[in-house]
């Protein structure tokens, strides 16, 4: 067998077998022989010393076998791709709640402010003294607070979520192809313990401030007007307010 | 002997010769095909895989008349496989070399 008969088979038999940089493979089997006849060796025996080229190209098959199993790449495409409906509506869905979450607390963060600077914009604040305004506005600061604390956690377990939906497609494809897969990420942890704590000291405390505000807010409502049903005595349900 | 039980040890040998230097697929491919009787041409595949797995890379040098060689080096993840791989093979290998002279030894 000559050279060209060697390189010739080898180039075929890798094509066939859809070898990826077949051109790469069959240059260092060209520089070896080079080297080989610069040493004064003939072609027929460096070709003989090679081995056979069917074998040879049989060999960079069975190594590259997981990446050249033909179904497997596109099943996982396919996989991947009905997956991607569900997944999609799903964070979809996350991502509204999460707004909704974020829409809630700048809505008590605008009632804290409107209740504090005494501005009844558009008369929608029902009637009453500013101090016992001031109190409830209190309350809603500190529930806005809680809420913004409750939609960054929303917010970090979404990322994480997302992330490892990523690293489970990467995985997924990296084994139809043959290449080494990532390790998989877990839910958690999504934040640092650090962040972790303080969002919990904060939830904490807004939560109580929230509570014990709110309680305040009502007794002294209940207290300044002598009467359990204090709405009335501001007249809220009565017209007044329209007036 | 057992071509499949040849190939570990052959990724084996590329990568303890890695370990001491860079060599390109000339240089590896007829080291090893003189020591050990396979073909030349199967240590490519060899090289191949090993980085395929990434244990090795490799770079193209410009050498003195001639086209410029690819050269295989050892990645740190090949440093670790063959840390491993060379333990675990040698504790086979006393195993075996126990095993195989006891047998001698019964028969006598």
């Amino acid at each position: 067998m000559t050279k060209n008969d060697f390189l010739s088979t080898l180039t075929a038999e890798l094509k066939r077998r859809d070898m990826a940089d077949t051109q790469e493979i069959v240059s260092e089997y060209e520089q070896h022989i080079a080297f080989k006849m610069a040493d004064g060796y003939s072609e027929e025996e460096i070709v003989a010393k090679l081995g056979d080229p069917f074998l040879i190209a049989a060999q960079f098959e069975t190594d590259d076998s997981q990446e050249k199993k033909p179904g497997a790449k596109w099943l996982a495409i396919g996989a991947l791709f009905i997956l991607a409906i569900p997944a999609a509506l799903g964070f979809l869905m996350l991502i509204v709640t999460a707004i909704t979450l974020a829409a809630m607390a700048i809505s008590f963060g605008a009632l804290a402010v409107v209740l504090f600077a005494d501005l009844n914009v558009y008369s929608l604040i029902p009637p009453m003294p500013y101090w016992n305004g001031a109190v409830f506005g209190l309350a809603a600061a500190a529930l806005a607070l809680l809420l913004a604390v409750g939609c960054v956690y929303y917010a970090a377990f979404i990322r994480q979520l997302a992330r490892a939906y990523q690293r489970l497609r990467h995985n997924i494809m990296a084994s139809a192809s043959g290449t080494a897969p990532l390790p998989n990420l877990t839910i958690f942890p999504q934040l640092g313990g650090k962040t972790k704590r303080r969002l919990r000291l904060l939830a904490l405390l807004s939560f109580a401030l929230c509570t014990v505000s709110l309680i305040l807010g009502i007794l002294a409502a209940i207290l300044s007007t002598g009467s359990f049903q204090f709405w009335h005595s501001w007249n809220w349900f009565s017209g007044a307010s329209a007036g | 002997m057992n071509p499949q039980y040849k190939k570990g040890v052959l990724e084996l040998c590329v990568l303890s010769l890695l370990k001491r230097r860079d060599y390109y697929g000339y240089e590896l491919s007829e080291y090893l095909a003189n020591h050990i009787r396979i073909a030349v041409g199967t240590v490519y595949p060899i090289l191949r895989k090993l980085r395929n797995d990434g244990l090795l890379t490799t770079y193209l040098q410009e050498e003195s008349g001639g086209p410029p060689r690819k050269y295989y080096s050892l990645t740190s993840l090949g440093h670790k496989q063959f840390e491993k791989d060379r333990a675990d093979y040698l504790e086979f290998a006393r195993i075996i070399e126990e095993i195989l002279e006891d047998g001698t030894h019964d028969e006598k």
